[in-house]
């Protein structure tokens, strides 16, 4: 009788001590697989819920996602640093990526250098980029939008930039699903429909992937 | 012993379903959706007494969501938006040598980052100034503007809302 109450605590204990290591392992399973999901989507579990992410989406990967995906890119025309108007409608028949970016915006910086890069390898192949501010304007107030200009067209020299930069991007930003984190990007086939986008920074071989879909050479 | 080990294994099954510490940990796993919408969140006093017409110290407290960043109120770069609050000039009190903090240096860990320092807030992070208030009771609304980031992605600047009640006796 005693020797099968020992087994029975013993028993007891093993289950304990079992349960305890099966609930354990899952709640760091949980633990880590929200870490790599709050990391691939530029944290977006605390940025989600700002004003305007409530348009972004989880993808069957994980990864975000746009609503625009899979639309026709809208036209507009924007002012670029020159002052000349530029229509995304120029670019027909060409792979675009619209570039929303900010002077304020760290994560932009590392990325820039990248399209640049990208802009130079794929443009014999009709690849296009248009860097679209969302830096604020006074539109209003003439100094202070020649002042805010000159500011933008400074950092887009420091980074390097070559490709159009076009101002106010506020004004296009209902358009392309109200983005509200930067920088976000969109690609455009050579059909004129947005294939992928990205928000918040990735890698250059995540954007080199999404540039080759917009060319029609990737998968 | 063959019931035994049905037992521990639908125990376990069970385990795997749920996380039994959660209620305990506040695990927030898949279900974040209750996250509250601000980068940066007034933490208090909501309530203040001062003497009328008297400067008086005060510090309001504000935290910043884990994991984002603000610019401080003195970035290193002119491009970086800083961290400003603004009170209103008509509310019969008055807020006099208002000062920040100093920020904390930080570098973006992500591979490729320039290694440029931003001067940011984290986590908790309090405004200190004299307040001066007109006797009697005030509900002042004061303004933070700040922009917050995370290590890949920056939101635009944003403004919160302020309000503490001021009694002056």
């Amino acid at each position: 009788m005693r020797d099968k109450n020992f087994l029975v605590a013993g028993l007891a204990m093993v289950v304990f001590v079992m349960l305890a290591a099966a609930g354990w392992a899952n709640w760091m399973n949980r633990k880590h697989l929200a870490e790599i999901q709050m990391q691939r989507q530029m944290q977006p579990m605390v940025m989600g819920q700002m004003p305007g992410m409530g348009t972004a989406q989880n993808g069957a990967d994980g990864e975000m996602t746009s609503p625009m995906v899979g639309k026709p890119a809208e036209n507009f025309t924007l002012t670029d640093l020159s002052g000349k108007k530029v229509s995304l409608a120029d670019y027909k028949g060409k792979a675009v990526q619209l570039n929303f970016w900010a002077t304020w915006c760290a994560p932009c910086k590392i990325e820039t250098p990248w399209l640049v890069d990208l802009e130079k390898q794929y443009k014999p192949q009709g690849f296009e980029i248009l860097g679209v501010s969302f830096d604020d304007l006074d539109l209003d107030d003439a100094a202070k939008l020649k002042g805010e200009e000159a500011d933008i067209a400074k950092s887009a020299k420091q980074l390097g930039i070559d490709y159009p930069v076009l101002l106010n991007g506020d004004a296009i930003s209902k358009q392309y699903g109200d983005p509200a984190v930067f920088p976000t990007s969109f690609f455009v086939n050579r059909q004129g429909k947005i294939i992928a986008a990205t928000m918040g920074l990735t890698s250059k071989s995540d954007l080199e992937n999404d540039i080759k879909k917009a060319l029609g050479t990737g998968e | 012993m063959s019931e035994w080990m049905v037992a521990v294994l639908s125990v376990l099954l069970l385990a795997g379903q749920q996380n039994p510490f959660a209620s305990l940990l506040g695990d927030s796993g898949t279900k974040t959706a209750a996250q509250p919408p601000e980068a940066v969140r007034y933490l208090y006093p909501e309530q203040v007494a001062v003497t009328a017409d008297t400067a008086t110290p005060v510090e309001l407290h504000f935290s910043v969501k884990q994991g984002l960043h603000i610019n401080s109120h003195i970035p290193k770069t002119k491009d970086m938006i800083p961290t400003t609050i603004t009170f209103p000039s008509d509310a019969g009190v008055r807020m006099s040598d208002v000062e920040f903090p100093a920020g904390k240096d930080f570098v973006l860990p992500v591979a490729g980052a320039p290694g440029d320092h931003l001067s940011v807030y984290t986590g908790e992070f309090a405004v200190r100034g004299m307040m001066t208030a007109e006797r009697g009771a005030h509900l002042v609304q004061a303004k933070l503007r700040y922009q917050a980031c995370d290590n890949r992605a920056c939101m635009p600047p944003h403004t919160i809302p302020v309000v503490v009640n001021v009694t002056a006796r």
